[in-house]
């Protein structure tokens, strides 16, 4: 599969729709498996690793639910088609930085992926735009159930499914809502939230995951705790934590319209106004930038772009996306050069200025 | 520098020894040192250290450390310092080591979740009624009685059914 066939869309993921989508970016479920009668990845031999690999891959192809999906074959992938696959939410760096037979199989919306090989055998993933609990698990449960037909996996009734880390164990399950919180952030009322969702042993993370450093005013939250407690517990947990988090931030967004209008707007329209003439833009300034024009469509301030162009302009402007779109490799420099042109095309239709002539 | 007593041996044994205003320093290898002062002859080794330290820090880590897993090989000792296990096997070998672990990560150590339709309709039925009991206790603690009464009958009829096939 030719991931340049890619380039010109985005995952459905990245819509804009579904429930409170001014807020909720998107809900992301995943469930760890591995087979049970290999072992786990950090002791298999690399004929375990490519017999667990075409184990998964044949219960992929055999099964009606993801009979259909692509397959890519990351040990003979690039170095860049694995970043763009990162960009991308398909593969995690974990699974992109490990070696020996691996790959990652999803479907043409992007909304499914499954990792075969990354820290556990196998990781399902599902991902939707917006606040939708329910219908990402439904879609998980189903795969996981028809995968269950082919491949038997490591299960324990004291411990629950078996997995290579056991902060994962028993469920398997991990849910991740990643939520857009300008004006939290910008009041410093984040730390409330931070302090509360922690109470309910829930975590916050940043965009890519794990280990990732918050930017752009996006935080995942999801459960720390896979074992003791029911899939359904741990999505009633979330789904009643989101809404409570949601609220506070639309309050806060109230009440900076209310007390800091002529701020807000000049923050918001500037921003807008940089990715519209700036001329070298890093990938750290315009997660900053596309925040506060995403602020902005929120609540109304601006009205001539609407939030999937915004999220494409965010997945499209990264590096190994640059890169491909491009044709070659780009030193941080360039990138920042050809990001600011890209978005300056994209948000002005057309070119705006000429080229220097005299100097 | 060499061993001033042997001279063959590399020094890696500095003794600073003082005697009323007088300080004297040897420099001794392991060997002479320990024929040199009976103190010497039962030096603490480093691992001995560092198992003295996780015996007290993590009780069950001194008790485990000497377990393999006969399938993968792995010890609990190499489990606790890379944080991932070698196979499936290993949660019933280190059992007794990642019971109050998981307690710790999860505050439980009981699945009570999915169960793969291959693992038996008994578990599923187990674990079915750890879930009620836990809703019904819940229903009571907010005295819901209505639901509870629900959840007791739903309860009995699992009991009943396991009691028949027994």
């Amino acid at each position: 599969m030719e991931l340049s066939k890619l380039f010109n869309n985005t995952g459905a993921w990245l819509s804009g729709t579904g429930t409170d989508s001014d807020i909720v970016i998107s809900t992301r479920i995943r469930l760890a498996r591995n087979a049970a009668r290999f072992p786990f990845l950090s002791k298999a031999t690399s004929t375990n690793k490519s017999d667990i690999e075409r184990l998964f891959y044949e219960s992929i192809k055999a099964s009606s639910v993801t009979r259909d999906l692509f397959y890519v074959n990351i040990n003979k992938s690039s170095a860049v088609d694995k970043q763009f696959l990162i960009e991308r939410h398909l593969i995690s760096k974990e699974h992109a930085d490990s070696e020996g037979d691996r790959g990652v199989a999803f479907g043409k919306s992007e909304t499914i992926s499954l990792m075969v090989n990354e820290e556990d055998h196998l990781r399902i993933q599902v991902l939707h735009s917006g606040l939708e609990l329910d219908e990402t698990w439904k879609t998980i449960e189903e795969i996981d159930n028809e995968l269950e037909k082919s491949v038997s996996f490591a299960f324990s009734p004291r411990f629950g499914y078996l997995t290579a880390c056991p902060t994962n164990v028993g469920t398997g399950l991990r849910v991740s809502v990643m939520l857009h919180l300008p004006a939290l952030s910008l009041t410093q009322h984040i730390e409330k939230v931070f302090n509360a969702v922690s109470k309910l042993g829930l975590v916050v993370r940043g965009f890519y995951g794990e280990g990732t450093k918050i930017s752009g005013d996006l935080y995942q939250i999801s459960n720390q705790f896979t074992l003791g407690k029911s899939e359904q517990e741990i999505l009633e947990i979330i789904g009643g934590v989101i809404p409570r988090i949601t609220g506070y931030e639309r309050m806060a967004r109230q009440a900076l319209v209310k007390e800091n209008k002529a701020q807000l707007e000049d923050r918001v329209w500037r921003s807008y106004g940089i990715l519209k003439v700036g001329r070298i833009i890093s990938s750290e300034e315009i997660l900053h930038l596309i925040s506060q024009v995403r602020l902005g469509v929120n609540i109304g301030i601006i009205k001539d772009i609407d939030i999937k162009s915004l999220n494409e302009l965010f997945i499209l402007t990264l590096p190994a996306h640059l890169q491909k779109s491009e044709g070659r490799t780009l030193d941080a420099n360039q990138r920042d050069i050809i990001r600011a042109s890209y978005v300056r095309n994209r948000l002005n239709g057309e070119k705006i200025g000429g080229e220097i002539k005299n100097v | 520098m060499n061993c001033e007593s042997c001279n063959k041996n590399p020094a890696n044994v500095h003794i600073t020894e003082i005697y009323g205003e007088e300080k004297k320093e040897r420099h001794l290898c392991e060997d002479c040192a320990q024929a040199a002062s009976s103190s010497f002859t039962k030096m603490v080794s480093p691992s001995d250290i560092l198992s003295n330290l996780i015996s007290q820090v993590a009780p069950e880590i001194g008790e485990m450390s000497k377990i393999v897993c006969p399938v993968c090989k792995i010890s609990y000792l190499e489990f606790r310092s890379q944080g991932r296990l070698g196979c499936p096997m290993d949660y019933s070998v280190f059992e007794t080591g990642l019971i109050p672990l998981l307690e710790k990560m999860h505050s439980s150590s009981h699945h009570i979740g999915k169960v793969p339709l291959a693992a038996g309709e008994e578990i599923i039925k187990k674990n079915r009624l750890i879930q009620l009991r836990k809703d019904l206790n819940s229903a009571v603690e907010k005295e819901d009685y209505e639901n509870a009464v629900v959840i007791r009958d739903a309860i009995n009829e699992l009991t009943g059914k396991t009691d028949g096939t027994e």
